[in-house]
């Protein structure tokens, strides 16, 4: 990766999580840079640590040991300036609150007016193309429609990057393939830079400048792959050779890494869910 | 999640055809009630009808001349038909003998279609009078016996017998109760106990269904004239007539009767007859045997000496009389022998079996109508009974069914009266009335809601406490369980102590019931909102992270909001908890407020509808409550009602 200001820089982080007696290792010596502008997805199996990285960039989670760089912060910072928007596997939306209010819910949290918080909610559903949704509930919509309005929640605030973590993993393949190519458009209409996690080797390589190749036991990056398909991208991409080609390496990309990778315990990739009652 | 644009919601449509399967639920559980109603009701009703300690009692007594005779004293020639009052058509001349004066008479006779038809003549007289009876009142109904006539006397009003009967009410009289029915009356003035009460003044009729102005005292014998006459007091002599009359009758102080010949053979050596009806009262004042012209006595007597189980030798005041051991016959000759007022038995009797000398006769078998006599009668002679009191018939009525429907209380009382019941029951006192039921609903209702709003806001605090800080969760949580295991109903008095030590006077104050109900109801409110507290989607938090929000902003926008379901449910499982709370306050803080305390009132007197009517407002009330916590979370959290 060249190009000017780099907006994310991970260097030789690693992270381990105590499982009882036993550490497992979820990132391994990770080195990664990502430059404003860039769309770069994180493609591995599962338990490479992927989620494990994002969360980290997001400062959800602290390294073990290495440096993180978020638009030249600590990640603590970079989330104290609200720099990075996230966007969950699930929307997330809150139950309780309607369409517009759960898109107002960070504007609020982070003090803007009333009118401003509106004004810029409505431009954000306007954006996603739920504009006649505003009073309907969560539980109202179908599920690519719920994870529109949590990505019109995420770039509400306007953070300079948007983190999103399988996103559209729920989805079945036609709302999928829908949602791929309104996310495109945003990213070619607010110029974000993002970095997006997914299963699916198409979808990296039709979306992304880069896909980054991460293998597992322990989690690491293994390659990374610059994706020269020209933008805006549409149907005839999906069908060109290129667009063959870069899939079949990415494939073997993780076909190689999977051979190389050695044997060790799986890191567990996402917190498990607290739950009380007596 | 499949609806994409569901603007209405599909609630409202169809909140009928909903309703319906409610409605038809209730149906069948009415309708199953009958049936309950029977099973429970029909064995307790065949209980009361077999049992004849309820049954009509009647004194069999001889029959006097139904007609006076114009001339008594010129006796009466053979072939001359009289007449005897209640005499039926099933009356046989083997079963009955003539009656002068207590003296049996040897004229032959024979009776057809209930007139006895003389074969010898009678001397006279045939009837001897007494005075007339001074009026007492009553409009020509009440009567005085001149001095020295008893109510046993015969009476004639002119010329002709009067007939006593009375039909005791089927209700038992419990202080309150003012209404009774009388099977076999629908007319006549009613005793209660010696005061005779007149239509129109004193109660109310409708056919067998009599209302008095005042209730009856606890345990009154309220009974209706439906004889001629009814003795009223034996101690003054008084009588009522069932119809006023302006001509006094008159006592008869002797006349022909007929008598009640004991049934069996009289030849010198049985000593087994029995009486024509049964079963006998074994206890009985009334009971006139007579042998001819004498009365045999039915009292027992009892030996000098101890049955101690050693002895066999005992003294008696009396040389004669059926023995008995232990209620059961023994015999000269084969179990014992005589001399004299001694006898030795046989066997030894058992230290303390009952030994017992009859010298005239004992009732052997009450429920037959068997008595045994110490010696055979003679042939020739009459044994025959002056008057004794029988069961005739269940008080309750002539069938199970009958018996069921007049019982006083049913275990579970058909719907329809409990139907019948809500009316006068719930305006039976004005609404300033404390005892009104509608107030007492409302008071309670008032005291579970101050318990659940206490209960609810204690509850909500602790469960924050909890969640924001876990040692004290730990530490209290132990606590908080062990608090609800204590039985409210040992909790309560020592409460309303502590309340009277602090000064706050239980007869006025909702804080008994509000209290108690509070500590119940704080619990599942408690558990219910730790429960929505912790419950968060850990996404939810982490995207609060991400707004880098603060632990304040945390709890008001996430933690808080998405308890709010959990919150109403546990607010619904407090309200019925805070009304169990509260009426068991009130049953036990004895301010005569409230549902509860009605509850306690109408068990204890009996009043089982009225029980069942409480019991339907309380869960009424209950679900009002359920209800309206419901309609607050509608306005407030209206998005866990999908």
């Amino acid at each position: 990766m060249t190009e000017a200001p780099a907006i994310i820089e991970v260097e030789g982080v690693s992270k381990l999580f105590r499982v009882g007696k036993t550490e497992a290792v979820a990132l391994q010596d990770a080195d990664l840079q990502v430059a404003d502008g860039q769309f770069v997805s994180l493609i591995g199996p599962s338990g490479c640590g992927k989620t494990t990285l994002m969360r980290l960039v997001a400062d959800l989670i602290e390294p073990t040991s290495g440096r993180i760089t978020v638009a030249g912060k600590t990640p603590k910072e970079a989330r104290a300036s609200r720099e990075y928007g996230y966007v969950f596997q699930a929307p997330a939306l809150y139950d309780w609150r309607n369409v517009l209010s759960n898109v107002m819910l960070p504007l609020e949290i982070m003090g803007y007016s009333k009118a401003k918080r509106r004004a810029r909610a409505e431009e954000m559903l306007e954006m996603v193309g739920l504009e006649s949704f505003h009073r309907s509930y969560p539980w109202q919509l179908s599920g690519g429609m719920q994870q529109r309005v949590s990505i019109a929640r995420a770039l509400a605030f306007d953070p300079k990057l948007l983190l999103m973590d399988e996103p559209f993993g729920a989805l079945d393949e036609i709302t999928r393939e829908a949602m791929n190519f309104e996310l495109l458009r945003l990213w070619s209409q607010t110029k974000k830079t993002v970095v997006f996690v997914t299963h699916s080797i198409a979808e990296a390589v039709f979306l992304s400048s880069h896909v980054v190749v991460m293998t597992a036991r322990p989690g690491r990056i293994s390659e990374t792959i610059e994706v020269d398909l020209p933008y805006p991208r549409g149907t005839e991409t999906r069908e060109s050779e290129r667009f063959f080609d870069l899939t079949t390496r990415v494939r073997e990309a993780l076909r190689e890494g999977k051979e190389g990778a050695e044997v060790a315990a799986p890191g567990p990739e996402r917190r498990p869910v607290a739950k009380a009652g007596y | 999640m499949a609806a994409a644009v569901p603007t209405a919601s599909p609630r409202g449509k169809g909140r009928l055809a909903a309703a319906l399967p409610v409605v038809a639920v209730a149906a069948i559980a009415i309708a199953l009630m009958y049936p309950l109603a029977l099973l429970l009701g029909l064995p307790l009703a065949k209980l009361r009808m077999d049992n004849v300690a309820n049954w009509v009692r009647l004194v069999s007594a001889p029959h006097a001349l139904a007609q006076a005779p114009s001339d008594p004293a010129a006796g009466a020639a053979a072939g001359t038909r009289l007449a005897f009052g209640g005499v039926g058509p099933d009356s046989s001349a083997e079963r009955s003998v003539l009656v002068y004066g207590g003296e049996p008479l040897s004229a032959r006779f024979d009776i057809i279609d209930g007139e006895l038809v003389l074969e010898d003549a009678l001397p006279g007289p045939l009837l001897e009078w007494g005075s007339a009876l001074t009026p007492a009142g009553g409009g020509g109904l009440i009567y005085r016996l001149p001095e020295g006539a008893s109510v046993e006397q015969a009476l004639y009003l002119n010329g002709r017998l009067l007939l006593p009967g009375v039909s005791l009410a089927v209700e038992r009289p419990d202080g309150v109760l003012n209404s009774f029915t009388f099977p076999d009356a629908e007319s006549g003035p009613v005793l209660v106990n010696d005061k005779v009460l007149l239509e129109g003044e004193g109660f109310e009729a409708e056919g067998k269904h009599v209302t008095l102005d005042a209730p009856a005292p606890f345990n009154a014998v309220v009974s209706r004239v439906n004889g001629d006459y009814a003795p009223v007091d034996p101690a003054t002599g008084t009588i009522v007539l069932a119809e006023p009359s302006g001509v006094a009758p008159r006592v008869a102080d002797r006349q022909l009767s007929l008598g009640e010949l004991l049934v069996g053979a009289v030849d010198g050596s049985n000593r087994v007859f029995q009486l024509q009806h049964v079963p006998l009262v074994e206890s009985d004042p009334e009971r006139r045997i007579m042998l001819d012209g004498a009365e045999l006595s039915s009292a027992a007597e009892r030996p000098q000496e101890r049955v101690d189980g050693e002895r066999a030798t005992f003294t008696f005041a009396g040389d004669r009389g059926v023995v008995t051991v232990g209620g059961v016959e023994v015999l000269e000759g084969k179990d014992f022998t005589r001399s004299g007022n001694q006898i030795t038995f046989t066997t030894r009797p058992a230290r303390n079996a009952a030994l017992r000398q009859y010298p005239d006769y004992l009732v052997s078998d009450p429920a037959n109508g068997t008595i045994t006599l110490a010696t055979p009668p003679q042939p020739g002679s009459a044994l025959w009974a002056a008057s004794y009191t029988y069961y005739d018939h269940p008080a309750c009525g002539a069938t199970e069914f009958e018996c069921f429907l007049t019982m006083p209380q049913h275990p579970m009382p058909f719907p329809h009266w409990i139907a019948k019941r809500i009316g006068p029951f719930l305006t039976a006192y004005p609404l300033t009335d404390s005892r009104n039921v509608v107030r007492a609903t409302l008071y309670t209702a008032g005291g579970t809601l101050t318990a659940l709003l206490f209960g609810g806001i204690f509850g909500v605090l602790l469960a924050i406490l909890f969640v924001a800080i876990r040692p004290l969760e730990s530490a209290l949580l132990p606590w908080v369980i062990a608090s609800q295991t204590v039985p409210i109903i040992a909790l309560v008095p020592v409460l309303v102590l502590l309340l009277g030590k602090a000064g706050v006077t239980v007869q006025t104050s909702l804080v008994p019931a509000a209290l108690v109900g509070a500590y119940i109801a704080f619990f599942p409110v408690t558990v219910g909102t730790v429960t929505g507290l912790r419950a968060v989607d850990p996404l939810s938090i982490d995207l609060m992270k991400s707004y880098a929000a603060s632990p304040f902003q945390l709890f008001w926008k996430v933690r808080f909001p998405a308890a709010v379901p959990y919150l109403f449910i546990s607010l619904k499982l407090g309200a019925a908890a805070a009304l169990v709370g509260a009426l068991v306050a009130e049953t036990e803080s004895n301010n005569r407020l409230g549902l509860g305390y009605a509850i306690v009132g109408q068990v204890q007197a009996g009043n089982v509808s009225d029980v069942w009517i409480l019991l339907l407002i309380s869960a009424a009330l209950g679900i009002t409550l359920v209800a309206i916590v419901g309609l607050f979370q509608r306005f407030i959290a209206p998005w866990e009602l999908r």
